[in-house]
């Protein structure tokens, strides 16, 4: 186990309403709910002295120190790379926590992702730094959108082990059946069958509709302390027991497809690794884990490079063994991004926080330890939770 | 909308010929210079106008929009608002009666003929709309006559709205370490990054060779062979600049690097991994150029040596002077024809040949293929546009003792194919003169 492990605990978890269409700015939705979070949490923001949040994310930690009236900041981090960014934001609030660098850290994500701008749409870059080249050898095809970088994965990844994608959409129809079931989410009430997965429209050939996340409004903020500190606040600690960013070789945002397997995602590897190795734990000992599931077949790779089977058998491991709420694995039992709401991860945080506290809408049964992950393509990020 | 269509059409068919308009100006010596020289005709004009001008002498010049409208214009109308917005034309046929004499003072008429469809086309599902429009003499004795047919088409795939000035809208940024792979391309050579140390290949280039740390860079110019390694189709949401479906493909190259581009030139079902394909260069406008993949077996439609061109082939440079010269000799302002920024931003590549020059230099082409013929009627099919930048090769072949198979290329394809009628001799200027 790291020096990391066990030092800090996610105390408090909070979010606006998931909408199509929030009707508040960007950072009127931040300020809710890091306001939501720190209340969850018992805690104030005259408390909070660290704010850590995506360098995607439109308010910087200075406004929502004004708007929460947050009297001074002693650790602001901004985590790169989209969705990768999740856990590591609750991983930069760690670090602070357990070096003493600040006491409360509330990292946040708010976005009108649908109802402003929107990352499934083309975006056109000319920046001639280095991610402006990079997505300069592939925008001039109109290779332009997440889904179609992550189809060209997806079609390798078929082509490799066999992969239908029937096998995507049984991951997207498990989604939809945890959302259905959960208030929250945006699809509460509203699951999905196989047939109807494989009716749905082309977005990008191989992938359909129904294997790409929603796009949602909404905001989510988790309040990190040190574990000693959370033990005397209101709800049971949940622990982090390994926070982990990472890369692959010859990384790129999102266009892994010049050296190595395109079938693979090295950067969930090196995550991967690294959580186990803190956490002492392995895949046997995860009861229920949250994947970033923003496309389908990701989902699939994960639980390769995670280990919670071999390479290429993943679509067998969901089909016989279970991604739902009585399978093997219960995966993303709030319904996900497919399901519950595209919060860039930051949902995902709060459901494991809610699985080990005991209190989600479809608990999973003998809950100790939750493996989250985040957005994959991308450099990377994970965490382990666990109760006190 | 079919019956409705069929009934206006009915109507204005049976409603004959609009009475004649005079045209603007007599027919003059100073118009049909102008027109001799831009078009490049070397013939002696200076008796009757070239026949081909025709049109020209009704046409209503910059004050066209002020002019009644055309007998069609109900019929266009209203496929226009039932979807069928694109219009191409097909097909222009003038026969000619008699040569007309300068200082002629001349009427010209319009009739509907009927309209054609519904048929699918390359272009998509429509209507050929056809009219006619009559040249009388004073004596109200008809000159010449014109057939002129539309073809008014639903788009088939939405085209993704041009950007302003009809530029590419997805262009790569360029840095210092990058600009050697554009330059590249833009000299027709695909560039692959090589450590001028070690000689390790990289694509995506880069400052610093990753295996031995070497700064020194050269490159490679790759065969342009490849395989499909992975690919995907772009359906939706739409992209600036392309039409879906299009396949974008993660391709092999030969030299065992890696490169990003569409694979064009077959159906996107019929892109396999493994596929071998090769290097294509797509022009995306004026400064940008792509490049791109085609199947290996595509033959390829550029051979190369290209065939030697017929010694009495007439190529005619398509300049912008040109175009817009012909255009404005022929009275024709439509923008499309001498606006480049707004010929592009309509989706054209840039601005193009009028049809009434495309008549006037079938009509040089037969009259330099049968010296000291006269016509006596013009049908042309249209093709591709001519373009300004191409050059439209112009040959003509005798297909029975009094016709000709006139047939003008440019680099699209066929820009137009005639067939044009003579008269041997004695044709309608001698008899006019024995009058």
């Amino acid at each position: 186990m790291s020096g990391l492990s066990g030092k800090a605990a996610v105390a408090g978890i909070g979010a606006t309403e998931f909408s199509k269409e929030s009707g508040r700015s960007e950072l009127r939705l931040a300020a809710e709910a890091c306001l939501d979070a720190l209340a969850d949490a018992g805690l104030a923001p005259a408390d909070v002295d660290g704010l850590v949040t995506f360098t995607a994310d439109a308010n910087s930690e200075i406004a929502v120190q004004r708007e929460l009236g947050i009297p001074a900041l002693r650790f602001f981090s901004r985590v790169d790379y989209g969705g990768g960014a999740a856990c590591g934001t609750v991983a930069h609030a760690a670090m602070a926590v357990a070096t003493g660098q600040a006491d409360v850290v509330v990292c946040y994500r708010a976005f009108n992702e649908r109802s402003g701008h929107r990352f499934g749409q083309a975006s056109p870059s000319q920046r001639a730094d280095s991610t402006g080249l990079e997505f300069s050898w592939h925008l001039p095809f109109g290779f332009a959108t997440p889904a179609a970088w992550v189809a060209m994965h997806a079609r390798r990844y078929m082509h490799e082990y066999g992969a239908t994608s029937e096998d995507f959409g049984r991951v997207a129809v498990a989604m939809r059946a945890h959302a259905a079931t959960n208030p929250r989410a945006w699809f509460h009430g509203r699951p999905i069958t196989l047939e109807e997965h494989q009716a749905s429209r082309w977005i990008v050939d191989p992938l359909h509709l129904l294997d790409c996340c929603q796009e949602s409004d909404g905001a989510v903020a988790i309040v990190v302390t040190s574990a000693e500190r959370a033990r005397d606040l209101p709800h049971p600690p949940a622990v982090i027991r390994a926070a982990a960013q990472g890369t692959g070789p010859d990384q790129m945002m999102m266009f892994g497809y010049y050296t190595g397997d395109l079938a693979a995602l090295p950067a969930m590897r090196t995550v991967g690794d690294a959580l186990w190795r803190q956490s002492g734990l392995t895949p046997a000992d995860v009861r229920t884990a949250i994947l970033y599931d923003h496309f389908t077949p990701f989902v699939l790779i994960q639980l390769e490079e995670l280990g919670f089977c071999g390479r290429g058998e993943a679509a067998d491991f969901v089909r016989e063994r279970g991604i739902g709420l009585a399978g093997a694995l219960p995966l993303n039992p709030h319904g996900g991004q497919l399901g519950e709401a595209y919060i860039h991860g930051m949902n995902g945080i709060a459901e494991a926080v809610r699985q080990v506290r005991g209190t989600a809408a479809n608990q999973v049964d003998g809950v100790e330890h939750v493996l989250v992950t985040a957005g994959t393509g991308v450099p990377t990020s994970g965490l382990v939770l666990g109760p006190a | 909308m079919h019956d409705e269509l069929t009934a206006l059409a009915e109507r204005l068919a049976a409603a004959g010929e609009r009475p004649g308009a005079p045209c603007p100006d007599p027919v003059n010596a100073a118009m049909i210079r102008n027109w001799t020289q831009a078009l490049g005709d070397p013939g002696d004009w200076s008796r009757c106008a070239p026949p081909a001008m025709i049109q020209v002498w009704s046409m209503q010049g910059l004050a066209a929009a002020d002019a009644a409208g055309s007998v069609a214009d109900g019929p266009l109308r209203l496929l226009n608002e039932h979807g069928y917005t694109g219009v191409v034309a097909t097909n222009c046929e003038q026969t000619y009666d008699r040569y007309v004499r300068v200082g002629e003072r001349l009427r010209s008429s319009m009739r509907f003929g009927g309209v054609a469809g519904p048929k699918k086309t390359a272009m998509g599902e429509g209507y050929f709309v056809t009219w006619y429009q009559s040249w009388y003499d004073a004596a109200g004795e008809r000159v010449a006559e014109m057939l002129f047919r539309v073809l008014k088409f639903k788009p088939r795939a939405r085209r993704a709205a041009p950007s302003a000035g009809g530029r590419y809208p997805l262009r790569p940024a360029i840095g210092p370490d990058t600009r050697f792979f554009w330059d590249g391309v833009d000299a027709g050579e695909l560039r692959v990054q090589r450590c001028a140390d070690c000689g390790t290949l990289r694509h995506p280039p880069g400052p610093m060779c990753p295996a031995c740390h070497s700064v020194k860079r050269d490159f490679v110019v790759a065969s342009g062979r490849g395989t499909v390694h992975s690919y995907v189709v772009h359906h939706h949401p739409p992209v600036p600049g392309r039409t879906p479906p299009y396949v974008v493909a993660v391709v092999e190259l030969a030299e065992g690097v890696r490169i990003v581009g569409n694979v064009n030139g077959c159906d996107p079902a019929d892109v396999t991994v493994g596929m071998p394909v090769r290097l294509v260069f797509e022009r995306m406008d004026d400064e940008l150029t792509l490049p791109q993949w085609v199947p290996a077996d595509l033959p390829d439609p550029d051979p190369d040596p290209a065939p030697e061109p017929r010694a009495d082939a007439l190529a005619v440079p398509l300049t912008p002077t040109f175009v817009i010269a012909t255009a404005l000799a022929t009275r024709d302002f439509t923008p499309v024809h001498h606006d480049t920024a707004l010929a592009r931003a309509q989706g054209s590549k840039d601005i193009f040949l009028n049809i009434l020059t495309t008549m006037g230099l079938v009509q040089r082409c037969a009259l330099a293929a049968a010296p000291g013929a006269a016509l006596r009627s013009i049908a042309v099919r249209l093709g591709v546009p001519a373009y300004a930048g191409d050059t439209l090769t112009l040959t003509a072949d005798r297909t029975g003792p009094d016709t000709l198979a006139v047939r003008g290329a440019v680099s699209l394809g066929d820009h137009v194919t005639a067939t044009v009628h003579l008269t041997a001799s004695g044709g309608p200027t001698d008899e006019e003169d024995a009058r």
